[in-house]
């Protein structure tokens, strides 16, 4: 024993010493975000909110994203019931990844880097930095669950009770535990800390699909699902502690499979071989075009899958509109209007909200040219006969094909999952969506386009479109409640744009903020073609 | 009449206040290797970023081939070969990939040459690039280099990075296109790494050109140094015309000596008797040292 842990208690004394901004910052993010929300919530359950709430959480669509409840019938429906229904599984899931990574960057990141053989030639056991990581990662979260609970009964909502807050709180800090011991375990079994973090963020992903079935389907089956033992424990409704009981168990086990799994592994290797690329490039890859769809790849799909998700969201509340929006007064002031169906300014508004946050990938594909530029991977490619123009067109042009991409998505799953949940009532059909989607390209071209212009004359202020984006958004969001003067709201570019389906499409606006943000792109050409390329300066 | 492939005359680039290149000038001819040669910072890399376009000069004249390096960038690509100093790569592409893209971007690769110095390199073309080292990168970004045809390759400090066993394999590989009859750029802070190869050598400091000339011509300018042993006092050389730094103990004395005042030396030497002559011939790096201390 003593050769495995010498000295972990050393190294935990100096994990605590040297992360204490960092644990600072995750308790009371990770804190705040998972028990700060009672006051809003008690906002949203006023008049028939609770009631409202509870018809639309019981769409399926929305059981698989949040969970489920064990209330029955919504006068049973309180707000601490609520609270846990929504927050619960989300806050958990962050609590999850924050320990992944975490852990990952503890114990498998540091032997990437070398550092873990500079401890090793001291007198410190050989897997005492993986107790002192794992350690620190459970008193982190056995901190985090105290604050949780903590600041909820601070609160001192009337269904918000002391045991509830607690067992809200512990279940987070389990969820947390539970994935440092998938982080340790798969830190052990891949070839390199990347690796590591992806395939135990992977299993977190999978866990979370695999629940939106069960959970769906026949909630008994839940229970076999770690993630699942978060929201099962149903805090303010049953306040069921068994599944905690299951995460320590399993947590106890996956540890020591960990410590298994190191001790007979040498430093530095995992049980899986590195896996070979290729020798040669593919066809595809061989161009300006394929090069740059190459690298924004990630990203692009990670931000298209959001706008599915986001789009059905937002879809599955049309079911039950009518409640959820009439017992609201905020809700309603925001999203409707009258001489129309509810439905259809509800689309209106949601529309201008989610192209907005569609906006974001085109935006970010822009930058994307420049952060390649600053980090010195394009030098060699200026001496080849690819010419400013093809990196920058072929940027642009990316950039404008995923607002496309992003739109048809958004806006498709908004009016497909709408269309489903409405069944019979059903208004409008997905044309209509879609065109209400399509109808705010122009602000999406705006956007890319004061990127462009940035990219080419001030490169360094590209991130400052997404603060003009972020100030548009919340004018759209809250303009409706604010009451704001008009040319005050005519700042944020969709603004100027109508809003089908209630208002008629505009051509001479389309056309107009069209050519504009086309003749944005241009300027910045023009700037890109003749400035210096950074790595001079 | 020798054709120039690069042609600089009188050039400036500032950065903000900062002057990075005040008057530089120089030239490489066909068939030429030219060492470019400073300490770090000097400017080496501004001037060769502004040869390919990547930085804009404010005033002078710049051509390659006879042509505008700004305004005729993409014709004069087409026929040149450039490594960065810091060979950056996309972490997520393995060696290979890279080398195949920016072989194709170029135009004209050749799959034979471009594996067998893979081989030579031996760099493993299936890993990706986050798991390559300074060196692995560095060879990436040659291969990619040499394996296309160009009439011009300009390298900044080509092996940095590298080991021993590598430095020589490029320097064989560079020696093979300097017979093939092309030119070449070669930018380096250290001497070693130009001598075996260079015609002639640029010495820039400080964004100014302190130096140009062909290896022979700049030895000239430094002073052999001589040890020298007499039967009788050796006292006497120290006035002779070309002698500096003397240094005697007992009969035996150390000095630097004048090139063009051998003559008058070892006339003066053998007066006394010879015992001993050795003369070290002078080293560039003195010269080199005595630049950068500036």
């Amino acid at each position: 024993m003593r050769e495995k842990f010498t000295h972990w208690d050393s190294l935990f004394a100096l994990y605590l010493k040297r992360d204490w901004k960092k644990i600072i910052v995750w308790i009371l993010g990770v804190g705040l975000f998972s028990a700060g929300f009672v006051s809003a919530f008690e906002e949203i359950a006023k008049g028939q909110g609770l009631v409202g709430m509870y018809e639309t959480l019981k769409n399926p669509a929305m059981i698989a994203m949040v969970g489920p409840t064990p209330v029955e019938s919504a006068a049973d429906y309180t707000l601490g019931a609520m609270y846990a229904h929504e927050m619960l599984l989300f806050c958990g899931l962050f609590a999850m990844i924050m320990s992944v990574l975490h852990v990952v960057s503890h114990t498998r990141k540091e032997e990437d880097l070398g550092l873990t053989e500079l401890v090793r030639s001291f007198q410190i056991g050989r897997q005492a930095n993986s107790l002192a990581s794992m350690m620190e990662t459970i008193v982190i979260n056995a901190l985090l669950a105290l604050f949780i609970g903590g600041v909820m009964m601070s609160f001192g909502a009337d269904t918000i009770s002391a045991e509830g807050s607690l067992l809200f709180g512990a279940s987070i800090g389990f969820a947390g535990i539970v994935g440092a011991g998938f982080a340790l375990v798969m830190a052990q079994i891949m070839p390199s800390s990347t690796s590591a973090t992806g395939s135990a963020l992977g299993i977190v992903g999978l866990l979370y699909i695999i629940r939106a079935g069960t959970d769906v389907s026949n909630v008994d089956f839940s229970i076999i699902n770690p993630l699942s033992w978060t929201y099962l424990t149903y805090p303010f409704t049953e306040n069921n502690w068994i599944p905690l009981i299951f995460a320590l168990i399993f947590s106890a086990i996956v540890v020591i499979i960990a410590f298994a799994l190191e001790g007979a592994r040498d430093m530095g290797a995992g049980y899986l071989p590195e896996r070979e690329g290729r020798g040669n490039a593919k066809k595809s890859l061989l161009s300006v075009r394929g090069l740059f769809t190459k690298i924004n790849k990630g990203v692009m799909i990670g931000w298209l899958v959001a706008f599915v998700i986001m789009g059905a969201a937002y879809g599955s509340i049309y079911g039950d509109m009518q409640t959820f929006l009439e017992s609201n007064e905020m809700m309603k002031q925001m999203f409707s209007q009258s001489g129309v169906s509810i439905e259809e300014s509800f689309t209106g508004t949601i529309m201008m909200v989610m192209i907005v946050l569609v906006s974001i990938l085109p935006i970010a594909i822009v930058n994307k040219l420049f952060t390649e530029e600053s980090r010195l991977h394009l030098s060699q490619l200026y001496a080849t006969k690819v010419t400013r123009g093809q990196l920058y067109w072929t940027s642009i042009g990316l950039a404008v094909f995923a607002g496309l991409a992003g739109i048809l998505l958004a806006a498709g799953s908004l009016g497909g999952t709408a269309i489903s949940v409405m069944g019979d009532s059903v208004t409008m059909d997905i044309v209509d969506f879609l065109t209400a989607g399509y109808n705010f390209l122009p602000s999406v071209l705006f956007f890319t386009g004061l990127a462009a212009l940035a990219l080419g004359w001030v490169p360094k202020l590209g991130k400052l479109v997404y603060f003009y984006l972020g100030y548009s958004f919340a004018l759209n969001y809250f303009g409706g409640i604010l009451d704001l003067p008009e040319w005050f709201s005519k700042t944020a570019i969709q603004s100027w744009i109508p809003q089908m389906p209630m208002d008629d499409f505009s051509t001479p606006v389309f056309i107009t903020i069209t050519v504009i943000s086309i003749a944005l792109m241009v300027m910045g050409y023009l700037g890109y073609s003749r400035r210096d390329m950074v790595e001079g300066a | 009449m020798v054709e120039k492939v690069i042609n600089l005359k009188g050039l400036q680039k500032k950065f903000g206040k900062f002057q990075a290149l005040n008057d530089v000038t120089f030239s490489v001819n066909a068939g030429e290797v030219v060492g470019f040669i400073g300490p770090n910072g000097a400017g080496k890399s501004t001037t060769i970023r502004t040869l390919l376009g990547i930085i804009r000069r404010d005033d002078g004249h710049a051509e390659i081939f006879g042509k505008d390096v700004w305004k005729d960038s993409i014709e004069i690509h087409k026929r040149i070969s450039y490594v960065p100093g810091d060979v950056s790569l996309w972490r997520s592409l393995t060696g290979g990939e890279i080398i195949d893209l920016f072989i194709k971007l170029h135009g004209g690769g050749n799959k034979q040459k471009r594996d067998y110095l893979i081989k030579r390199f031996e760099l493993d073309p299936k890993k990706k690039a986050k798991g390559y080292s300074k060196g692995n990168r560095q060879k990436v970004g040659l291969i990619a280099a040499l394996s296309v045809d160009s009439d011009l390759y300009i390298f900044d400090e080509p092996t940095s990075g590298l080991d021993p066993l590598m430095e020589a394999v490029f320097q064989e590989e560079v020696e093979k296109i300097k017979e093939a009859g092309k030119a070449i750029l070669l930018s380096s802070h250290i001497l070693s790494e130009v001598e075996r190869l260079a015609d002639k050598v640029v010495i820039i400091r400080q964004g100014k050109i302190v130096e140009t000339g062909n290896l022979e011509e700049l030895r000239h300018l430094t002073r052999t140094t001589v040890t020298l042993a007499t039967e009788r006092n050796v006292a006497e050389i120290a006035g002779v015309n070309g002698v500096h730094d003397f240094e005697q103990t007992d009969n035996q004395a150390t000095f630097s000596a004048d090139n063009q005042y051998f003559n008058d030396i070892l006339l003066a030497a053998t007066k006394l008797g010879v015992t001993k002559f050795e003369a070290v011939p002078p080293t560039l790096e003195d010269l080199f040292m005595r630049h950068y201390e500036g």
